[in-house]
């Protein structure tokens, strides 16, 4: 019997890999250089396909100028540009509005060149404001009477988006008339939380804070009780920055925990206080001056920046900061990527007594679209918010989503910066996590939109598979997450700052002195001056053009509230 | 003509291989169990997730331990029980028990014990470690199986397989974790992987214990169909070397 040697058997299998790979390369497309897109060619919209709600659309078109500011990370897709893009064609083809823009500029110098154009006279039809320039404007009788379109043609989702806020709507009118559509955001995503690092508490047997004798408890442990268990003291209860207030390591949220609410006004016996010179400052002062002196505070923290605190944190000394929701994102998630068990958990900020405490913060508005004054088509403005309320806001649909605000698979395009129109739900942030913990309760993600799916996997990561690196998501948008006590700080433990009008003339004059002035106070009291230099300074604070202000903001109140 | 005799995997009994296919296969359903248990918990927002976390610790610490040692112990009667190459191959298994002990505990020994930098996913390198010290073993258990002429021809075939499943239980949510976290973030595709590979996570010692229980369940049909006369300690067979393929 003749077997075929090994050496034959090698030159067979090698004949039939060369015949498989001639025929997979007979089966690819013809290669060469794909033809480049035609210039100028746009891709296709498929707004046809999308189940889109429009409250208007100009037949013929009319035309509508504004102007635009960009930053220099804005991309486009091919074919696109500022002047020609998703926006505009939809603004043009489904509400017959035809938009184009006179300049466009660095968002940084928008105010400057928004200014110039003004005074030469070239004033845009629709365009973009901040609160100063509201009233600047306002008073040159630039800007068209907004009450009477937003009245009769603002969509239920529209006037559901800008009540929300209570004061989005207030700020932009003036003698009672509506002169700028406020472009809103979550105001409450300011307010501050209690950050604690879980993973410490849980290594010294701690419960969670309900007062602030627990949490200054908590604080002290972690500063005498070796939490990372390196042998070492070499751990601070609580961080805080030389800036003494901000969304990172800021002490308004411990000065909250003494209803003490600086750089705020708010309301007492019927008037407007600042919340700064109040008496409960004084115990909040106190007992910082006593964690100062424990070294519960970081002896340095009167030089610290927030890159110092952030390094910090990283370092795993620090283990409570006062800061927003999204601290998780930043700088959190430095100290579990150095210490792989970290875990900070968010607590609403506990009382002295037994009153609960609330978390100041402030409206995010810090924009407004006004009409120019003599425009043909000052409801075009109005129609074009009802487009992003009606059909971005709230919307699960991924087509249309992916549409008008970006997809996956081109994560760096942002389609939303191509218009002016931009607005957020200001409760958007609750209500988005109380859907994706319902859908992680029900385990069920199917109503969830890509976003959110996404929070769901991760989420589900970290619970199922044990992805301690998904823990951001967890401890902000999960069960039981910063999210949650945001909700509770919107229904009745926050303290909103009530002026929201552009700084009164005495306050644009003294502020800038007043300000520096208390935060020096409080940091050298926070290190050990006597208690005595708060007093002082509130009566320097009053005598140095306090009372004015007060005097002057309360006359604002009377006006606007 | 080259004779080759098959034999049983364990000589006298086959007791500690059942017990360790059982105990393998129970670990892993209780895991699973346990770990389903508190995370519908958590993920209800019934507990907070710094309790999640402290009591799957907990458990995992404590089980993982008792575990470990019964691993250890089956093992090496395993190792006493066979002869030649199974033997081999179940003391090289026994390294595998270490495994349970480290699950809880990887995390602070390679990063505050040992030293080791984080590279900002220690969780994921914790838990590839783990994998790796369970599964390299049992790969190579399952390869000397596979490889010895003397194992029973279906034992054979089920270690060749087992190979691939244990391959694809320890790997598959590794590579799903780094897809998710570190190359597709955002992707749906990759979200949906994210389930599967929660589930494929909790067969991760189920599948390879039930590998040993159908090892053993192979080795005692060979036994009984080969020696009819249960007296003999060990069953043969004569095969001839062509059946066995020229290759050998």
């Amino acid at each position: 019997m003749n077997h075929p040697t090994e050496r034959t058997r090698m030159r067979q299998l090698v004949a039939l890999l060369l015949l498989v790979m001639m025929l997979v390369s007979c089966g690819e497309p013809a290669s060469g250089p794909t033809p480049p897109p035609a210039a100028g060619a746009v891709p296709e919209d498929s707004f046809g396909a999308l189940d889109l709600v429009t409250t208007v659309h100009y037949d013929p078109p009319i035309e509508m100028s504004s102007v635009a500011a960009v930053d220099a990370t804005i991309k486009f897709l091919d074919g696109n540009d500022i002047h020609n893009n998703v926006w505009t064609r939809a603004y043009e083809q489904l509400l017959g509005i035809k938009l184009t823009y006179q300049w466009v500029v660095d968002g940084s110098m928008y105010g400057q060149k928004l200014g110039l154009s003004v005074n030469s006279g070239d004033i845009p039809d629709m365009f973009g404001v901040s609160a100063a320039q509201l009233h600047l404007f306002h008073e040159a009788g630039l800007l068209a009477d907004l009450t009477s379109v937003y009245e009769t043609l603002a969509s239920a989702k529209t006037r559901d988006v800008l009540t929300q806020d209570p004061v989005s709507l207030k700020a932009a009118t003036i003698d009672g008339k509506l002169y700028g559509i406020p472009l809103t955001d979550a105001a409450v995503a300011s307010a501050p939380l209690l950050w604690i690092r879980q993973d410490w508490m849980d290594q010294l047997g701690i419960d969670p804070p309900t007062t602030m004798a627990d949490a200054l408890e908590i604080s002290r442990r972690f500063t005498e009780e070796d939490p990372d268990g390196n042998g070492v003291a070499d751990t601070i209860g609580l961080c805080a920055t030389k800036s003494l207030w901000g969304a990172i390591a800021g002490l308004q949220g411990f000065f909250n925990g003494y209803h003490a609410y600086p750089n705020i006004w708010y309301e007492r016996d019927g008037k407007l206080v600042y919340g700064s010179v109040q008496p409960e400052m004084r115990s909040a002062l106190e007992a910082l001056q006593k964690m100062y002196a424990q070294g519960q505070l970081d002896p340095e923290f009167g030089v610290k920046d927030i890159n110092q605190v952030t390094e910090t944190i990283a370092q795993g000394k620090c283990g409570m900061e006062f800061g927003v929701w999204w601290n998780p994102y930043h700088p959190l998630n430095q100290s579990q990527a150095n210490y792989p068990q970290a875990f900070w958990s968010a607590f609403p900020i506990p009382s002295v007594d037994g009153v609960p405490a609330k978390s100041q913060y402030g409206s995010a508005i810090g924009a407004f679209l006004v009409v120019r004054q003599g425009y043909e088509h000052p409801e075009a403005l109005i129609h074009m918010v009802n487009f992003w309320s009606d059909n971005i806001l709230g919307s699960e649909d991924d087509p249309l989503r992916n549409t008008f605000l970006g997809s996956i698979e081109t994560p760096d395009v942002v389609l939303y910066k191509y218009t002016p129109v931009v607005l957020w739900e200001p409760n958007a942030i609750i209500n988005d996590g109380n859907k994706l913990r319902d859908a992680l309760a029900s385990k069920d993600p199917s109503g969830l939109n890509l976003d959110a799916q996404w929070r769901y996997r991760i989420i589900q990561a970290y619970f199922e598979q044990g992805i301690l690196e998904a823990w951001v998501e967890v401890a902000t948008n999960g069960p039981n997450g910063a999210t949650t006590i945001l909700e509770e700080i919107a229904a009745d433990r926050g303290q909103l700052n009530r002026f929201y009008g552009v700084p009164t003339p005495a306050m644009a004059e003294k502020m800038p002195t007043l300000d520096p002035m208390q935060d020096e106070v409080i940091t050298k009291i926070i290190m050990g001056d006597p208690l005595d230099a708060f007093d002082q300074f509130v009566e320097n604070w009053y005598n140095l053009g306090g009372t004015e202000i007060v005097e002057e903001v309360n006359l604002w109140a009377e006006r606007n509230q | 003509m080259r004779n080759t005799t098959t034999r049983p995997l364990m000589r006298q009994s086959h007791l500690p291989l059942i017990l360790l296919g059982a105990t393998m296969v129970g670990y892993g359903l209780l895991t699973a169990l346990v770990g389903g248990w508190l995370s519908n918990q958590a993920m209800s927002g019934l507990i907070t997730a710094g309790a999640y976390r402290s009591r799957l610790g907990a458990f995992e610490q404590t089980a993982g331990l008792v575990v470990a040692l019964l691993f250890f112990v089956l093992f090496v009667l395993c190792a006493v029980y066979a002869s030649g190459v199974a033997r081999v191959a179940f003391a090289i298994g026994a390294l595998a028990s270490a495994a349970p002990v480290l699950v809880g505990r990887a995390e602070r020994l390679l990063f505050q014990v040992i030293g080791l930098p984080t590279m900002s996913a220690g969780s994921v390198l914790a838990g590839a470690v783990t994998t790796l010290i369970f599964t390299l073993p049992m790969i190579i258990l399952f390869i000397l199986l596979a490889c010895g002429r003397r194992v029973p021809r279906a034992c054979r075939w089920l270690s060749l397989a087992s190979i691939f499943v244990v391959l694809g239980t320890a790997f598959f949510p590794i590579y799903v974790t780094v897809l998710a976290f570190l190359l597709k973030p955002g992707d749906p595709a990759v979200g949906r992987m994210i389930q599967v590979s929660s589930q494929v996570i909790k067969l991760r010692f189920i599948l390879p214990g039930l590998s040993l229980l159908l090892l053993a369940l192979f080795s005692l049909r060979s036994t009984r169909q080969q020696a009819p006369d249960a007296s003999a300690d060990v069953a043969a067979v004569t095969l001839t070397a062509s059946e066995e393929g020229e290759s050998r």
